[in-house]
């Protein structure tokens, strides 16, 4: 499959540029300058408002250039050479400072910058197509489009440009552009002894990369231990609560079962109350004096209290159990409906064969539900992976160990950095961690994602 | 552009046109804490009133000391020009030149406030910052109903009564700010070398017999740890001692009453010696943004906020223990329970300066190895966190 | 026989209503202290016991009078003006991106697709800083308006729900309107965004509790502008070490009155928010 498709790209490849150098081989000398300004062969074919619009885009496009782009651009190699300098001011009896380069902003801009010639050089091409077609159609005395004309075939059969062109901007501003930020910030050393604006930071190559991986024992033995958690919590988070949601969702919907809608309604609540109060307040009622040892201590169960959050191992059974208090109603509402889905037929002749409640769920039920929410499922899975509240906010990533190199027990990649990033401004290590849970999490949900029956199927149901 | 305006901005300032932005309005943004808010816009109105010659255009922003370095580093540019900080904060900030050092009237500064405030506020001998308080160090709130004066001066005295009277001692154990007490007690330092990393000294013989001790502690069946909201909780109740600081003197004389009582840390027993508990001492500190239009303006309002008068009036109003010298030693303030118990103990304080950002973690891990009655061998355990402390 | 299927059929139903019981008593308790609490009189986080001692309703009152510290009223509008705003937007452009995925076929559909899903796995605070500069080029910095764009900036990743239910929407329908001449902008506006309620409704909800939660984003955003903080960032600041002890109470009343409006909203749209997600699960 894969073949077929490098097969199919390479032409489509090919056949752009070789359709460019047509436009220079067959265009005349209108065509041809419109190279250099935009917009000039349409103008002379008679689409003044296209010619203009692609004119002023060009225009736009070289005063940000020069305006903005380049006083960071010019950097980008070295990320700035000039630190902030002080001079004495005898009058004032100061240090002056003299403002240096800003290593952070020149690598942000400077993305920026770059990103901005994507655009540029994409309407550029359609620039020199369009005006080789309008130099054609005019040859053979066809009136252009006007320019009425061509905005209709953006709400018709261009309409998907129309609509996705907002969208991916604001992907693109506020998601691809702080990812390549932050991939290139692991090839620096931008870390708490190189801070803007006092100081610069610079390119390192590879060194924070191998350390994660073999250079420092500690780091490394740091990462692939809460890498190895992050999984499991991950696994565990994700099918316990679709389980117990389900079997919740069930009982529920149990035939005879009365107030189905008081029911739903009390397990929604908790969805209500804003995480960072609840899952705070689950936290305080499992400390040493919170209110869950409290009662078992007076009602003689226990001598001591349980150190739920200080013992590593009951503090990781925790975080799952109390993520089930968070989770399930999302599960068990999700899966209301589905439920009802099922034909009914499938249960009774699965129950003239002698099957009983817990062979139909395992043989029906399950196969069933797994074939329709598998996208839901893997969005639940990586949500997991990356689920920075229900750990943050009640363990901290606690128990801390002196194992792991700043990091606790109940850590999971995204939390072990984002307390690099607060309490060490160690911002390269942090996004080589970053790039690996990015690997990591995306490769699993491309390959589970495209695998799944129903995107492979979409066409069908339709 | 804006950059580029800067640059130009001042590279004239430094060609001695320094008088060329004083035309128009002296625009300054000043941080403090949400609590603090009240009173520095009176500050700040006294100081207008003050200096009327000149046309001020100030404006308070909400940032508290605790965040002032992230909100900082996040964007030096839009951060405040005068702004207040935890003097733990001070090493980052140096590294990054984010503060203006104190040039004008230095002497006049180091005069008024006490010699620890200042050396908590000065970086190989350079003062970086106007102390503005010293109060963020802990001690010791006891209940007086169950505690004497005598019973408090040792731990094992405290434990021996605690257990009498079957009530708790707090002190929150898995917190690298407080368990660094019995570390610095012993003799155990922490310091910074050449490079800026941290050494630490905590797995010699001193820190293991000071780790034994904490172990020791922690068996106690009078022990009891857990977060600030425990022991305000607990007191008076279940609760018979807990060290903590300033910030909770209000709560604390709400549970006890008429039994509330606060003193210096105890001794404890350390290698079979009592030896007095260390602490961490930490001050308050107005710092001058390095990025600021307007430095001099801004040093003066600096100054203003942080002077004598000034912390008269925070102290009134928020009871919070001044550096000033003067200030401190009026009779209001010798009679605060809570700021007298920190005086006490600051004699036997360290300056929590040279305290990075690794430091912590570990030691809180470290803290609650202790908690959860750890059997492993104490130099090793050291040996590890010391490890993870001085890590580059 | 027939008694005894009965007989049955009445023992396992007590059985669930017992544990129907005993799990909306785990399920509520936290909810019932939050509550307790918030109505508590005595200051302070943690208590040696469960029932407050004294009852009060002025942990509610004073969010709205003493306003000076933390200014709740404040907070809870932006809060309130953040959400029904970046809730239009994201819902808006969440739509057109399902819509096109589902309905336009075009060459970089599917690559568009995959990239986005992968995107949408990337660790959002890591790019908080970025966003924040770029905010500032705009000279949007520390106001509502980039707070807006900060939650709506992500909703071309959260496609594929809504383009599931789309999927399930026959596509004879919208053929039978282009053979009479329609465009598909009338196609999307005519026929599949009315037979899409569900769907509107479980995004708008997503979209707009977001702002409502969120104390990560906004600290970064909004930095020293007190007046613009959300109701999240605000309660925050009461548990600081120096606040707590006096105004936890108040940060569970705070919490409750956040709660208010989702849970009637929740309770009011349940079916709907139901059919959305299951639409949407259907199909994928």
């Amino acid at each position: 499959m894969t073949q077929s498709k490098a097969k199919k790209r390479t032409p489509a490849v090919f056949g752009w540029f070789s359709s460019l150098a047509e436009v220079f081989r067959e265009g005349d000398m209108w065509t041809r300058l419109s190279a250099l300004i935009m917009g000039l062969g349409q103008l002379k074919r008679g689409q003044v408002i296209k010619g203009l619009l692609l004119m002023a885009f060009e225009a736009l496009f070289i005063w940000f250039q020069t305006g903005f782009g380049w006083q960071y651009l010019k950097d980008f190699g070295t990320l700035g050479t000039n630190a902030q300098a002080r001079v004495w001011d005898e009058a004032a009896q100061i240090f002056r400072r003299v403002p240096g380069d800003n290593s952070m902003l020149i690598l942000l801009f400077s993305v920026l910058t770059l990103a901005t010639f994507i655009p540029f050089i994409a309407i550029w091409v359609i620039n020199m197509k369009s005006a080789l077609y309008v130099q054609k159609q005019a040859e053979k005395g066809v009136k252009p489009n006007s320019f009425v004309e061509d905005v209709k075939t953006f709400l018709d059969e261009r309409f998907h440009i129309t609509l996705l062109t907002l969208p991916m901007l604001t992907l693109v501003l506020f998601t691809v552009l702080p990812i390549v930020f932050m991939i290139l910030i692991a090839f620096t050393n931008f870390d708490k002894n190189h801070q803007p604006p006092g100081s610069l930071f610079t390119w390192v190559g590879m060194t924070n990369v191998t350390d994660v991986f073999w250079g420092d024992q500690l780091k490394s033995q740091t990462f692939f231990g809460i890498l190895g958690w992050t999984l499991v919590w991950a696994v565990f988070a994700t099918f316990t609560n679709y389980i117990f949601g389900m079997i919740l969702a069930m009982m529920i919907n149990k035939k005879g079962i009365r107030f189905k809608k008081m029911w739903r309604t009390i397990f929604v609540v908790t969805i209500a109350v804003p995480q960072f109060v609840s899952l705070l307040l689950v936290s305080k009622m499992f400390t040493d004096t919170g209110v869950v040892n409290v009662l078992l201590q007076q009602w003689g169960l226990m001598s001591g209290p349980i150190p739920f959050l200080t013992d590593p191992t009951l503090a990781r059974i925790l975080v799952i159990v109390v993520n089930l208090w968070v989770g399930i109603p999302y599960t068990m509402l999700m899966t209301t409906g589905i439920l009802m889905n099922i034909p009914a037929d499938l249960y009774e002749s699965a129950a003239i064969d002698g099957a009983g409640p817990v062979r139909q769920f395992i043989s029906i039920t399950l196969p069933y539900m797994i074939f329709v929410t598998a996208p839901q499922m893997i969005t639940t899975f990586v949500g997991n992976i990356n689920n920075f509240n229900v750990i943050y906010l009640l363990t901290t990533g606690g128990p801390l160990t002196l194992d792991y190199y700043q990091a606790g027990k109940t850590d999971l990649l995204v939390t072990w950095l984002y307390k690099l990033t607060v309490n060490e401004q160690n911002y390269s290590l942090a996004s080589t961690i970053g790039i690996f849970i990015f690997l990591i999490v995306g490769s699993i949900s491309l390959v589970v994602y495209n695998m799944t029956g129903s995107v492979k199927k979409e066409d069908q149901f339709q | 552009m804006k950059k580029l305006l800067s640059l130009v901005l001042a590279i004239a300032l430094v060609a001695g046109m320094s008088t060329c932005a004083m035309a128009d309005a002296v625009t300054l943004k000043l941080w403090g804490a949400q609590e603090d808010q009240a009173l520095l816009g009176e500050l700040v109105e006294a100081f207008k009133a003050e200096n009327a010659d000149v046309e001020w255009d100030i404006s308070l922003g909400v940032v508290g000391e605790p965040d002032a370095k992230t909100r900082y580093l996040e964007d030096p540019a839009a951060a405040a020009d005068v702004f207040a900080f935890a003097n733990d904060q001070l090493m980052d900030l140096v590294n990054a030149d984010a503060l203006y050092e104190v040039t004008r009237n230095k002497d006049a500064i180091v005069a008024a406030n006490s010699a620890g405030s200042i050396e908590s506020a000065t970086l190989n001998d350079t003062l970086y910052g106007y102390p503005m308080t010293a109060d963020n160090g802990y001690f010791l709130y006891y209940d007086k109903s169950v505690l004497t004066e005598e019973d408090v001066k040792t731990l094992d005295g405290i434990l021996a009564k605690a257990n009498e009277a079957g009530k708790k001692v707090f002190m929150d154990v898995s917190n690298g700010w407080y368990i660094a007490s019995f570390f610095m007690g012993a003799g155990c330092e922490l310091g910074m070398d050449e490079n800026g990393n941290q050494t630490c000294d905590f797995n010699n013989a001193a820190g293991v017999a000071a780790g034994e001790a904490i172990r020791a502690f922690c068996a106690d069946p009078a022990f009891l740890t857990g977060d600030d909201s425990v022991l305000q909780g607990g007191m008076g109740e279940t609760i018979c001692a807990g060290v903590s600081g300033t910030w909770n003197a209000d709560a604390m004389m709400d549970k006890l009453g008429d039994n509330y009582a606060a003193c210096k840390l105890p001794t404890f027993t350390c290698a079979g010696e009592q030896v007095q508990m260390g602490s961490f001492i930490g001050t308050k500190v107005v710092g001058v943004n390095t990025q600021t239009e307007f430095p001099v303006e801004a040093m003066m309002l600096a100054e203003y906020i942080t002077n004598e008068a000034a912390q008269v009036k925070r102290f009134e109003q928020r009871a919070m223990g001044p550096s000033n010298v003067n200030a401190a030693a009026s009779e209001a303030v010798q009679e605060n329970l809570a700021l007298a118990a920190l005086a006490a103990q600051s004699a036997h304080g360290t300056s929590q300066k040279l305290v990075l950002g690794t430091y912590w973690t570990p030691a809180e891990a470290f803290g609650l190895e202790m908690e959860n009655k750890s059997t492993a061998d104490m130099q090793t355990l050291l040996d590890s966190m010391v490890a993870q402390i001085t890590a580059k | 026989m027939k008694m005894g299927i009965k007989a049955r059929e009445r023992i396992s139903n007590s059985i669930i209503y017992t544990i129907l019981t005993i799990l909306s008593f785990v399920w509520l308790l936290p909810i019932a202290w939050l509550i307790m609490s918030s109505l508590r009189a005595e200051p302070g986080a943690y208590t040696t016991y469960i029932i407050p001692k004294g009852w009060t309703l002025s942990n509610y009152t004073k969010l709205f009078t003493e306003t000076e510290l933390f200014n709740f009223p404040r907070w809870f509008a932006n809060t309130l003006f953040v959400a029904c705003v970046s809730c239009v937007i994201t819902t808006m452009l969440t739509l057109m991106v399902a819509y096109t995925y589902s309905r336009l076929r075009f060459r970089s559909r599917k690559g568009l697709m995959n990239m986005s899903l992968v995107l949408g796995m990337f660790p959002g605070f890591m790019s908080m800083i970025a966003i924040y500069h770029f905010m500032k080029l705009m000279g949007l910095d520390q106001s509502l308006a980039a707070l807006i764009m900060v939650y709506s900036g992500g909703a071309a990743l959260k496609y594929y729900v809504a383009k599931g239910f789309f999927d399930t929407i026959p596509r004879s329908l919208d053929e039978a309107a282009l053979i009479d001449g329609a465009t598909r902008n009338v196609v999307f506006f005519k026929i599949i965004l009315p037979n899409s309620m569900p769907i509107v409704t479980y995004t708008a909800i997503e979209a707009f509790i977001a702002p409502w939660v969120d104390f990560i984003f906004v600290s970064v955003i909004m930095k020293d502008n007190y007046d613009n903080y959300t109701v999240a960032l605000g309660l925050f600041r009461m548990l600081e070490r120096e606040n707590i002890y006096n105004y936890f109470t108040q940060f569970c009343a705070g919490a409750v009155l956040v709660a208010v409006p989702i849970t009637l909203l929740f309770i009011k749209i349940q079916k709907f928010y139901v059919g959305g997600v299951v639409g949407g699960a259907v199909k994928g």
